[in-house]
């Protein structure tokens, strides 16, 4: 036997769903195709509460097997379909609707009479299976009663809407009193897209006057709403009081017939007619909702412009121009400090060697050089070495500063960036410059004393002996010899103080001699060493700006090449998609193009 | 008693309110209009899904065939009947207003012919129509309200508008619970409508199709409801579940003789062959003109429903000899008669709480619109006067007792909502005393109850809540006795 064109579909519908990984869609297909291969009808009768939906099943089997109440009764559902003998069972299963893979877990067999009754304990039963002897059964109709659509609300327990894929049809029953309630719509809408052989039974037409005018509404309402359902207007009371009485012609007044004739079909023509439709309806579903995910990452693919690698790229290009300009920014920063560190540097040592000089002429304006040139000579050392060491502290930290403002404004910025040895001094500053001499200042000797104060009594003596001659007295007397040892006196000490004058200039001159060639020295030193830093400093950054670049460098090759394997990829990608797209346009058009023996029109009711 | 004063303190507040806005034209108007409905009428409006039958159930508590009125575009147009000395219309949109319209009756219902230039968006029609029985209440015909799960922007809107106008709602459905309830789930959340759902009555309006047309339907209706009425999902949205055929009431207040001569020719034939003949429409219609002509007999369908004529017929056939009794008989069955109770009893006997409670609403609404100095201390004396009024209190207790949030022993709890005035508020109802009792006598019946509860409230076994319900209990006894003395 040629295997039927819709099961090909749906296999291939199958096969699509497991290379989408969808499981639980192929699960659902699965279940399906089993089923559609199934010669029984499956006919799930739904409705509102309250719409006799019940009633219109004992109707149809004239039988009460269903339980019929005012107010919303039917609270677990309830299988019907053919046994030899009228038998029902209460099943718990661990789903709610029957499934072929799960096998149901508790079965308490009930007398058929008691579900009638209603069913109690009804949260802890998921449905109930019941059979019965009928002639329409035989066939393989199954019949699924439910609780109401909005019976959620008043029992805890509506329809579970898994049963809609359990179904091969779906027979709506709403009150002809009333015009189709959104509601009822809506779950139409929702049932149609697994389920698409939709029978909508107006129940209860012997009470409602207009009948006929609301049975056209609500098909030109399922019209509206693109709901291919048949309108079959029957009434529950009628037939089963027509069964009471064996009344034909008030069967055929219930409409029932014409239900029961449009189930028959359905139920012969399965393999023909039902079956290829439900396949191409359900294919065409699952097909746009594959679909769905495929277009959003081609979308995304499409959207995801810049990637990873391209964006890595461009960062390492602009990391690049970076540097570039950083690198002619930080050689004049450089140059510009360091010129700055070495004016700073001399007018500071200046400055210090200046204070030395200052406290230098305080000490010789009031001190004797002879007397205190031993102590002053360390003291002038050790303050010089102090200026020195002070200066040239002030100069390292200057420069560690300066390395550090320039490290800083390099991107890999590192803590150690300046090499300790840049401030290595190579000699001893204090070997360049000549030991502080002392200078000649000479001694007041004991007989340049006799002399001097000779010297200045001979005037004295013949100053007064000559004045004291012409009182009678000799050259040579007390008076004169007393003005003479004045005299000599007074000389002495004159001489005395010219003389430690000269010594402190002498001094004064000296020292400061000493220090200007200090100065000169200790700061040609200062410049090497600052000079010695600059040249480090700029190899060093120059080094590391190299290594940058060819870091920088090196990682925008890579992310060049990641860019460019990941546009291929992505071209890979995009086509491999559009390949399963075009592959599912397909199915669905061969979904399509099955063909579909329409269903025959609901005869039209005789008055 | 305290509802004087209830009423007193509202009109203070509204009179104050008008003061505090006077220099704003918006919220003066909507004060000024609030204030002269805290004077009229109760009004109550008639809700619902598409085809419940709100038209219907207007008809049959007027009497007569007003309802549904014919104005040509006005599709969403509420629909006022009020009392008025003669048959007349006014058309209102949001603009414009034409009045004095000449009102005619076209078959079953009324027709008001707009004038040339009417504008095309009507929002309202006011009919004024003489009869007795708009003469405590005015009705509201509204608008179908959406019935899908999730109430459309339309819906919600139209119970907006109906919270807003109608100081009490009949909400009609067919079946309860259901989505057809979904509308009165949407409750604004504001602390004066938060008290209590007591404006609120479902009316299960199509009763006569409940069990499929049989004849007892009605009977099994009525149960329903009253299951329904203590359904703790029910008591949380309405004071109360009525079961009414809403076209067998119709028909019973409108019902004549010529219908009454054709019914009784029906009832006079063979029974097998008469039940032949009722049993679908459509037997009905294409019977034989022998007994009556299609054009009576799509009149009695139109009038009565299949099962309506099925119930006239029967109750000929039972005895009913002339119009009057057949009318009082499909009166009763219908349930007209409870429904109009329990209209006057939660709703035409409460009309001060109810107009206070709409006023403290639209006066809650403007005092948080418009905010101003001032305004703090208005709604600080509105909470007060929503916290302090006993009568909300009675209220609030009646909801938690019906909501099931607060219990009572079972004797307890229907005692308690008798005296806070569940069954009707006034004395003798509360004292469940004969109607014919004396002063003396429901003095010594009030002074029993009250020592009773003074004991419960000081129960020890009693929990916090059940002490509340108690002490609120003992304060609604001592306000009869109060009124008894005074």
């Amino acid at each position: 036997m040629m295997v039927p064109l819709w099961l090909d579909v749906l296999d291939d519908t199958i096969r699509a769903c497991a290379a989408q990984s969808r499981a639980d869609l192929v699960h659902q297909l699965q279940h399906k195709r089993a089923q559609l291969l199934d010669p029984k009808l499956r006919v799930l009768v739904v409705g509102e509460a309250g719409q006799g939906k019940s009633q219109l099943i004992n109707a149809m089997l004239n039988a009460p097997i269903c339980a019929v109440g005012d107010d919303s009764t039917t609270s677990v559902p309830s299988v019907i379909q053919h046994a030899d003998t009228p038998c029902a069972a209460l099943v718990t299963g661990p789903t709610a609707v029957p499934d072929r893979d799960v096998a149901a877990t508790e079965r308490v067999a009930v007398p058929i009479e008691q579900l009638a009754s209603g069913v109690s304990g009804a949260g802890k039963y998921h449905r109930a299976e019941i059979g019965i002897p009928r002639e329409l059964l035989t066939a393989g109709l199954v019949l699924i009663d439910t609780p109401g659509l909005d019976a959620g609300w008043a029992n805890g327990g509506g329809l579970d809407a898994a049963w809609v894929g359990h179904t091969d049809a779906v027979l709506l029953v709403s009150d002809a009193n009333r015009q189709l309630s959104d509601v009822e719509l809506a779950f139409l809408a929702y049932a149609i897209r697994t389920c698409p052989h939709v029978i909508v039974a107006l129940n209860k037409t012997d009470i409602a006057p207009q009948w006929r005018k609301v049975a056209e509404e609500n098909r030109e309402r399922l019209a509206d709403a693109g709901i291919p359902a048949t309108v079959i207007p029957v009434s529950a009371t009628l037939r089963l009081l027509a069964a009471r009485t064996n009344n034909r012609k008030l069967n055929t007044e219930s409409g029932f017939p014409d239900l029961i004739a449009r189930l028959q079909h359905d139920l012969r023509t399965k393999s023909e007619s039902l079956a290829p439709h439900t396949a191409r309806t359900i294919a065409g579903t699952v097909v746009e909702q594959l679909c769905v995910p495929l277009r959003a990452r081609r979308f995304a693919l499409d959207g995801a412009l810049v990637s990873n690698a391209a964006s890595d790229l461009s960062e390492a290009q602009r990391q690049l121009d970076d540097l570039r300009r950083l690198s002619s920014r930080w050689q004049n920063s450089l140059a510009d400090r360091i010129s700055d560190l070495s004016s700073d540097i001399e007018h500071d040592l200046r400055d210090r060697t200046r204070k030395i000089m200052r406290r230098v002429d305080e000490v010789f304006d009031s001190a004797d050089p002879g007397a205190v040139w031993d102590t002053f000579q360390p003291w002038l050392e050790e303050n010089l070495l102090e200026a020195a060491e002070a200066n040239y502290g002030w100069l390292v930290e200057r420069s560690h500063w300066i390395a550090e403002k320039i490290a800083a404004s390099f991107p890999g910025y590192r803590e150690s960036v300046i090499p300790e040895s840049a401030f290595r001094i190579e000699h001893d500053v204090f070997e360049t410059v000549a030991d502080l001499e002392k200078p000649n200042i000479g001694r007041f000797t004991f007989s340049q004393k006799v002399y001097t104060g000779l010297r200045g009594s001979y005037g004295g003596v013949v100053m007064f002996g000559l004045a004291t001659s012409l009182a009678g007295l000799p050259l040579i007397n007390f008076v004169s010899l007393g003005a003479g040892a004045l005299f000599g006196g007074k000389s002495l000490k004159d001489e005395g103080e010219s003389r430690l004058l000269r010594r402190q200039s002498l001094a004064k001159a000296a020292v400061q001699r000493h220090v200007e060639d200090f100065f000169i020295s200790f700061s040609k030193d200062c410049k090497d060493v600052i000079r010695q830093v600059q040249r480090k400093l700029r190899d060093h950054f120059s080094a590391m700006a190299e290594d940058l670049q060819e870091s920088i460098l090196e990682s925008a090759r890579t992310a060049k090449q990641a860019a460019d394997r990941d546009l291929t990829e992505r071209d890979r990608h995009d086509r491999e998609l559009q390949r399963e797209l075009e592959d599912l346009r397909r199915l669905h058009d061969r979904a399509n193009a099955l063909a579909v023996v329409p269903a025959p029109a609901a005869k039209a009711v005789a008055a | 008693m305290t509802g004087t004063r209830l009423e007193s303190q509202v009109w203070a507040l509204l009179n104050e309110a008008h003061d505090l806005y006077r220099d704003s034209p918006r919220a003066s108007r909507w004060l000024e209009h609030h204030v002269e409905r805290f004077e009229e009428p109760l009004r109550i409006a008639v809700a619902g899904p598409a085809q419940v039958g709100k038209s219907t159930l207007i008809n049959a508590i007027v009497g007569e065939g007003v309802a549904p009125v014919e104005v040509d575009g006005a599709k969403d147009a509420f629909v006022w009947y009020q009392d008025g000395a003669v048959p007349r219309a006014a058309l209102h949109s949001a603009h414009e207003s034409v009045t004095d319209l000449a009102v005619t009756r076209l078959d079953r219902w009324l027709h008001v012919d707009p004038p040339p230039g009417t504008p095309e968006d009507l929002n309202e029609i006011v009919v004024d129509w003489p009869t007795r029985t708009l003469r405590h209440t005015i009705l509201i015909d509204t608008p179908a309200v959406g019935v899908s799960a999730t109430a459309t922007p339309t819906g919600q809107s139209i119970m907006d508008r109906v919270a807003r106008e109608a100081d009490a709602v009949l909400y009609l459905a067919r079946r309860a619970p259901g989505t057809e309830l979904n509308a009165l789930r949407i409750i604004p959340e504001t602390p004066v409508s938060r008290a209590a759902p007591v404006h609120t009555m479902v009316v299960l309006s199509r009763a006569d199709e409940i069990g499929g047309g049989r004849i007892d339907g009605l009977l099994a209706a009525k149960q329903l409801a009253r299951r329904h009425r203590r359904d703790v999902r029910m008591r949380a949205l309405c004071l109360n579940v009525v079961a009414v055929a809403g076209l067998l009431a119709e028909a019973g207040r409108t019902i004549r003789e010529p219908q009454y001569a054709a019914l009784a020719n029906l009832a006079a034939i063979d029974r097998g062959e008469l039940d032949e003949l009722l049993l679908s429409t459509d037997r009905f219609l294409g019977g034989a003109d022998s007994v009556a002509t299609l054009s009576v007999r799509q009149d009695l369908l139109n009038r009565l429903g299949i099962v309506g004529v099925r119930l006239a017929t029967t109750l000929i056939r039972q005895g009913c000899g002339d119009v009057g009794s057949l009318a009082s008989q499909l009166v009763r069955r219908s349930g007209l008669a409870e429904l109009r109770e329990s209209i006057r009893q939660l709703f035409v006997e409460r009309r001060g709480l109810l107009k206070a409670r709409s006023a403290l609403l639209a006066l809650e609404f403007v005092l948080r619109a418009e905010p101003r100095p001032g305004s703090d201390r208005l709604m600080a004396e509105l909470d007060h006067t929503v916290a302090g009024a006993h009568e909300f209190r009675e209220l609030r207790l009646m909801a938690a007792l019906r909501s099931g949030r607060t219990r009572l022993p079972a004797a307890l709890e229907a005692e308690a909502q008798r005296l806070i005035g569940m069954e009707g508020t006034d004395v003798s109802t509360r004292l469940a005393a004969d109607e014919q009792a004396t002063g003396a006598q429901l003095w010594t019946l009030g002074a029993q109850a009250l020592d009773r509860w003074l004991e419960h409230a000081e129960n020890p076994l009693f929990n916090h809540a059940q002490q509340g319900a108690a002490r609120t209990v003992v304060r609604s006894c001592e306000g009869m006795l109060a009124e008894l003395a005074g």
